[in-house]
Formats: structure tokens, sequence, C-alpha cells
């Protein structure tokens, strides 16, 4: 009995899609790539984000102001809160940075001035 | 077909064992493929100490394996994208840039930018090329007492170092090496990300107005998206003929480890990044201003390679290669790699077309 490599693996899962994309796989993804290039595609993809985020967003943003005024009434800090302490935060470490490096350097000067 | 039983042969078997074998293999292949889906490889495997921290911005100095003496004496800083994790530059043990540079007697520290949480919303480029690099640039040059360092921008991080290099001329940046770095937008044809952005109806403020932070994911959907067939479906048929090849699938699973871990952009560097860059190309039209500095690559003094991938569908060439006539260093050079944009430093060729010559070049500037 001769083995036919053309013949598909009845055991692989993937045997079918192997198969085809042996046929076609190269025209195929060379079609798919120029269409995601096209004018058409790039101005429904940003049509559709618009429409979704024109959609979405006056919800959100009934969430989010629902939830900051709850959380205000209940005298619990909001989001806005953490993020303005969080940047307050960084600032801090950068200017610890900054006085942990000018005294790494004052310390070196100090260290050279003793040697001479 | 004539189907024989034969217990007593022990090399010829029965096409029903045949079969149970191949059922039973194929079930092993499954469940590994399902595996190589779900579960990170380990990579970033290469010893590091931790050296400084701002925010989520970290620090790494890789531990030399290679004594002081034939150390190269000028340090190299990996600048990595700010929307992706930077350890693709040390994926696996046998396959790491970080482990290859460390082993041929260079200095490596590594900058990991962080996964911005809500509150770096606001973080733009004017902050990591003006309060992040230079704190990181002086915090390795304590380190290393050399006045003098190399710096190796990719993608993003190309683009932050070539601005860092603008700006900060004489701050000790001795060599710049530029990887796929998306700089010139003046070609709004040239590949899919730069035609979708820079269409009127694109948005970039309504979309950050909405997340504060660009969600990962979609950054990776679009990432994925300009090359769908060989994103979604190539790749996976690619593991699946090649799930018995030991070193292919631990390659495989390192890579989709790093591809799998999304993280999002910052919202003000993702407007600022489609607006001033990619719609408006004022880095290389001059009209660049961070925190009221001009950006002019003409103050770009340092010696510079420039590594193009031939193939990258992410930066095209065309995007890389404009700045060699706009900066001002005398010592320049372009150096083209057959290869995608993560490919050519990270793809199994990576350690014969791409690292030996960054590693010559910078080597003869290193000492």
């Amino acid at each position: 009995m001769s083995e036919n490599s053309e013949t598909p693996d009845v055991f692989d899962p993937f045997g079918i899609m192997k198969n085809v994309r042996d046929a076609n796989m190269e025209s195929w993804a060379k079609a798919m790539t120029e269409f995601v290039n096209s004018d058409s595609f790039t101005a429904a993809q940003a049509e559709m984000l618009n429409a979704w985020l024109a959609t979405s967003t006056p919800f959100r943003k009934l969430l989010e102001e629902t939830l900051s005024k709850s959380m205000q009434a209940l005298k619990l800090p909001t989001t806005d809160d953490f993020v303005r302490l969080a940047e307050q935060l960084t600032n801090i470490e950068m200017r610890l940075d900054d006085m942990e490096a000018k005294l790494d350097q004052f310390l070196e000067s100090q260290q050279q001035t003793r040697y001479e | 077909m004539t189907i024989t039983m034969n217990s007593n042969s022990t090399n010829s078997t029965s096409p029903f064992e045949d079969v149970c074998r191949q059922w039973h293999q194929s079930a092993k292949n499954l469940e590994l493929f399902n595996e190589l889906l779900t579960r990170d490889a380990k990579i970033a495997q290469t010893p590091k100490q931790l050296i400084w921290t701002l925010n989520k911005a970290k620090l790494y100095r890789y531990v030399p394996q290679v004594p002081d003496h034939p150390r190269h004496r000028i340090p190299l800083l990996l600048v990595f994208a700010v929307m992706n994790r930077p350890y693709v530059l040390d994926l696996r043990p046998g396959h790491s840039f970080v482990e290859y540079m460390v082993k041929n007697g260079y200095d490596v520290y590594l900058l990991d930018w962080g996964i911005p949480g809500f509150e770096d919303r606001n973080l733009k480029y004017d902050d990591y090329v003006l309060e992040y690099l230079p704190r990181v640039v002086r915090k390795l040059k304590a380190v290393t007492g050399s006045r003098e360092f190399s710096m190796l921008g990719w993608c993003l991080g190309a683009l932050i170092s070539t601005m860092y290099a603008c700006l900060r001329p004489d701050d000790g940046l001795k060599n710049l090496i530029l990887l796929t770095a998306p700089l010139d937008f003046s070609n709004k044809e040239a590949g899919g990300f730069t035609k979708w952005v820079s269409h009127p109806s694109f948005d970039p403020d309504r979309i950050v107005e909405a997340f504060g932070n660009v969600p990962g994911e979609m950054i990776d959907t679009g990432a994925k998206m300009l090359k769908p067939v060989e994103n979604y479906v190539s790749n996976y048929i690619s593991l699946w003929e090649n799930i018995e090849d030991t070193s292919r699938v631990e390659a495989w699973h390192a890579m989709n480890t790093w591809v799998r871990d999304i993280i999002p952009m910052a919202g003000a560097g993702y407007r600022q990044l489609i607006n001033e860059f990619y719609k408006e190309n004022r880095l290389i039209e001059g009209t660049l201003e961070l925190r009221g500095e001009r950006v002019e690559l003409g103050r770009l003094r340092a010696n510079l390679f420039n590594v193009i991938a031939e193939a990258d569908h992410i930066t095209p060439p065309c995007q890389s290669e404009g700045v060699m006539d706009l900066v001002a260093s005398q010592d320049k050079e372009v150096f083209r790699v057959r290869g995608g944009h993560i490919g050519i430093m990270a793809g199994r060729g990576a350690e014969k077309s791409t690292w030996p010559h960054i590693d010559t070049w910078l080597g003869a500037r290193s000492d």
C-alpha cells in the first residue's frame, strides 16, 4: 500500500485547515493584508470606533459621575483623589532621587578632597 | 487491505494499534498545544540586579560575566518601547540578546518603563525623555563611574532615545543604536498603522477620553490586524505542525509568552504619539517641542547605527531612513536586515543576522 502525503491525516485535528492553508494561505494572507491597508477598511474602522465610543461614552460618564458622587457622599476617596495622590508620590520620588544624586555627588567630592 | 494480528512480532504493529498510537499522540499533542497557549514560558532569565526605580520604571543591571579587564569600558543602556514588555531582549537562555552582549563583555543595563496604571494616564513623551531618561542616565553614570555611555533604543524606545540624544547632546551619549525606529511619518501610505491613524476620522483624543490609558488589548489587536492571517491563523498552524520539535516549540512558547503579555499605554503619550508624530510629523519637520524645548535632529552628535528591518510592517523602512540626513553625527551607518519588526532581534536567525553586527559596530566604539 503506497503512502500518499496528500491524503489528509484523520487523526490530525488541524488536517483540513492545513490542506486549505497549503493551497491558499499565501494568497489569502496577501489579500487580507491588502484589505486591512485599503482606504475603505481604514475609513470603516475609524467610523466603527467612533460610533462605539459615541454610544458607550455617555453611559460610562454617567457611571463614573454616580460612583464619584456616591464616594464623596460617603466621605470616601474617589479615583481622582487616588490619581492626585499617586502623582504627588511620583513627584516626591523624583525629588528624593535628585537629593540622593546630589548627596552622592557631595560625598564623592568630600572623599576626593580627603585624598588630596 | 488485510489486517493481521501478530502478537509475537515486536517491530510490526497492527493498523488498530497504529490508530490507537496516533490518537494517543494526537491527544498528547493537543494537550501540549493547549498548555503552550495558556501557560507562560520561563523567560528573562539572565541574572540581573535592580538598581533604580521611579514610579513604575525600573533600571536593571545585568550581572557581568566577563572580568573587568576585557570588559568594554562604556556601558550599554537598553531602552525598549513603552507599550510592550522589554524582556523580548532577554527572551530565553541561549537565545537572548542581553545574554549575548553580556557574554561579549558589555556592561548592560535595561530600562523597564513598567506597566502604567490609571494614575499614569497623563504621562507624555516629555516625561519619558526629560524626567525619566536623564535620571536613568545619571544613575547609570553613578553606578559605572563612566562619563560616557551607549544607548540602544528599539521601536518607540528608539524614538525616545533619539529625542533624548537631540535634547541632551552633552550628557555623555557616545553611541546610539536605533532599531526599527519610527521617526519619519511623511509617507502617510507607508504601513497600516500610519494609514489607520492618519485618517481624518481617527480621533485619539476620544479614545483617551474614554479609557484614560489605551488598553493593551486595543494595541495588541491593532498590531495583529496588520497581518491578520499570519497572526491569527498561520502562527497556530505552524505551532501544531512543529509540536514535536522541542526547540521550535520552546522558541514559539517564549515568543508567545511575550506577545500575550500586553500592557496599556499611557493616554497622554498615545495622544501625543498619534497627533504630533504620526499625523503632524513634528520631529522630522523640526517643530516638535518637549517641555518648551525644541527637538532638533541637527543636535544629535552621537555615533549612530541605524538598524532597519526590510520586511517591517509596523515601522516600514522609510520611517527610519530619513533621519540619517538630518543628524549631525559624523560617524553614522545604516544596517539593513532581512526580517520583520521583532524578528530581526528575537527571531531564530537574529544571533547570526543582527546581533554580531551590533556587537562589531559597538565594540569598536566602546573602549
